[in-house]
């Protein structure tokens, strides 16, 4: 009788309130912060390359998208985006894609030039903790087949 | 287990009482654990959810190697009670974050994964999470960046509704109980009901009454066990009336047998009186057999009228003529009418008047002195003494009493105390003859031992036979 009763009592007292608990993992860390923003420019074999401004912070896709429109700078790289007068880009996110509207027609871009939009577009939603399977999608200011298009980085996959 | 209970009602309640209130108690704790543990883990959830979409808000507008400035914006973005760390620099240092233990800290600098630890200070659950930020470089790998961010929050307000849990679990637990205090009674009873039955049919058996039966319900084990006692009570009722027949046949024969030798001992007697007449004349031999035959014809007349009055007494044809009698006085005529005065000390309070058969109380008191003077020694004392309820009247010896083996059987029939010394001149009925006397007049009679040594047999009679009877 004795041990039935310390047995209920120590069940009801192990049932009140909240127990403590050792170190326990609760999933992955945030991220986001870097030393600057990477860019993808072209070098002279025709090949992108990745280039690291030190903006001192990783910022946003549409404040990648506006250093990367405003050009190279001076640098063995070079940019196969026409240079226009505005380097405002719209970015809308949804799950696992990221639209961009450039302030570029079709016409201002080589197909490598749109691999530097979606590769630098991408970067960024990755080093700010995004997933490597977003797809993005380049929307150009005139009405082409190109806008529809769902694209990947073919350097980082 | 001194406080389990005896009775089989109780035991029953309390069984049942401590079953169902130990399960719904059981129930209902494991309920509330596993609630409460939810409530914990998703409380838990969500406040880690909520500070890493905060962090993952802010980081990349953050400077890189960061400054004071820009921890102090990360703090200010996570909340108060957080503690925002880089290298050497520190951003709000102070309140509960001071709660945050060694192995957490250790936990967020060896790895890249947020970790959490519940603890308990002042007496109050709180929540520490800690997390490291790290790089992620553009192609996915991930390098810690030195910021380490640790926020404290407290979980009384899970901790009231786990209380709130709990307290109705103990309520639902305690419903239990009156139900099981019904369920225990219902089920007790149940079974008790034919429990009593049998007991008041075994306590009639037991009283006498041979047709108690218990009429059995349904077919379980005690309807089963009813059928049996039945069966039980049925085979004695049988045996008994096998049993008492056979005693009746018994004793109607020994009546039968006295009867129809008195009439062929009546003419023997005449033969053995007119032999007695005539054996002074006759040789010493035959006069030796001739009165050896009369000691043996007179003994064997007294045999045949003790066995009939036996079988009187068997048969309860037996009759006493009550009258008013002084007992010291009887007690004297029967002694001077056998010749016994002489050896026979009588100690009486005078006159007793007693109503009672007189013949019969002369039967028990010839028996008792007669045997005092046969098998015990000298002092013969007979002592009278009256009471307002009864008469007591004792019969003691000098001699060396009655042994242990002996005293249970002094008042059967044809006891002899001594089996060498068969030839008596008792019929070996005396004392039982007399204890049917004293019976019939609603009294009784005891053998034992007096303190002295010597046999004492007491008799005690009521003054109102009717009333003791």
């Amino acid at each position: 009788m004795k041990w039935v009763c310390a047995v209920a009592a120590v069940l009801l007292l192990a049932g009140c309130g909240v127990q403590s608990s050792g170190v326990g993992d609760s999933g992955a860390a945030p991220t986001g912060v870097a030393p600057g923003v990477t860019l993808y420019f072209v070098d002279r074999q025709e090949r992108l390359r990745p280039q690291l401004r030190e903006t001192g912070r990783l910022g946003s896709i549409a404040e990648a998208m506006s250093l990367l429109l405003t050009g190279v700078g001076d640098s063995d790289l070079r940019t196969e985006i026409a240079a226009t007068g505005t380097t405002h880009v719209v970015v809308t996110s949804a799950p696992g894609l990221v639209q961009l509207m450039v302030p570029v027609t079709i016409d201002d871009v080589t197909p490598l030039g749109i691999d530097q939009i979606v590769c630098t577009a991408l970067g960024v939603h990755v080093q700010s903790g995004g997933s490597r399977d977003t797809e993005v999608q380049v929307r150009f200011i005139q009405p082409t087949e190109e806008s529809d298009k769902r694209r990947t980085c073919p350097l980082t996959g | 287990m001194r406080l389990w209970p005896r009775g089989l009602r109780a035991r029953l309640l309390v069984a049942f009482v401590l079953v169902t209130v130990l399960g719904a108690g059981a129930a209902s704790w494991s309920s509330a654990r596993s609630a409460s543990d939810a409530l914990v883990v998703t409380t838990q959830q969500r406040i880690t959810q909520t500070m890493t979409d905060q962090i993952r808000a802010v980081t990349p507008q953050l400077t890189y190697p960061p400054d004071q400035a820009t921890l102090d914006r990360l703090r200010a973005a996570v909340g108060v009670n957080t503690l925002v760390t880089y290298e050497n620099l520190r951003a709000g240092a102070g309140g509960d974050t001071g709660l945050v233990t060694a192995a957490l800290r250790t936990a967020v600098r060896g790895g890249e994964r947020l970790v959490t630890q519940r603890i308990t200070a002042r007496d109050r659950p709180w929540l520490l999470i800690g997390t490291p930020i790290t790089v992620t470089a553009p192609d996915g790998t991930q390098t810690p960046s030195g910021i380490e961010v640790y926020s404290v929050h407290d979980l009384s307000g899970v901790e009231q509704r786990i209380d709130g849990l709990t307290r109705s679990a103990v309520v639902t637990a305690a419903l239990a109980l009156p139900l099981a205090v019904l369920l225990a009674l219902l089920a007790a009873g149940s079974v008790l009901r034919p429990v009593r039955m049998l007991r008041d049919t075994a306590r009639r058996l037991a009283a006498g009454d041979m047709d108690a039966r218990s009429a059995p319900h349904g077919a379980d084990e005690l309807a089963e066990l009813t059928v049996t006692v039945n069966e039980m009570a049925g085979s004695l009722q049988s045996s008994m009336a096998a049993l008492r027949q056979m005693q009746a046949d018994a004793r109607r024969f020994a009546a039968d047998v006295s009867h129809e030798l008195r009439t062929p001992l009546s003419t023997l007697t005449a033969v053995v009186e007119v032999l007695a007449t005539t054996a002074d004349g006759m040789a010493p031999d035959a006069r030796e057999s001739a009165r050896l035959a009369i000691t043996e014809t007179h003994r064997l007349v007294r045999l045949v009228e003790d066995l009939m009055e036996v079988s009187r007494f068997d048969t309860g044809t037996a009759r006493s003529h009550v009258e008013e009698v002084d007992v010291a006085g009887a007690v004297q005529d029967c002694l001077r009418a056998r010749g016994w005065l002489e050896r026979v000390e009588v100690a009486a309070p005078g006159e007793v008047r007693l109503r009672v058969d007189r013949r019969r109380l002369d039967v028990i008191v010839a028996n008792l002195v007669g045997n005092a003077l046969r098998h015990g020694a000298p002092p013969v004392l007979v002592r009278v003494a009256a009471s307002p309820g009864q008469v007591r009247l004792e019969v003691t010896d000098g001699g060396p009493g009655l042994s242990e083996q002996v005293l249970p059987h002094v008042f059967d029939r044809f006891y002899k105390a001594d089996i060498a010394r068969t030839r008596t001149p008792g019929s070996g009925l005396g004392l039982a003859i007399a204890l049917e006397n004293a019976r019939l007049h609603g009294g009784e009679l005891t053998a034992g031992n007096a303190s002295g040594g010597g046999a004492r047999f007491v008799l005690w009679l009521p003054r109102n036979p009717e009333v003791a009877s």
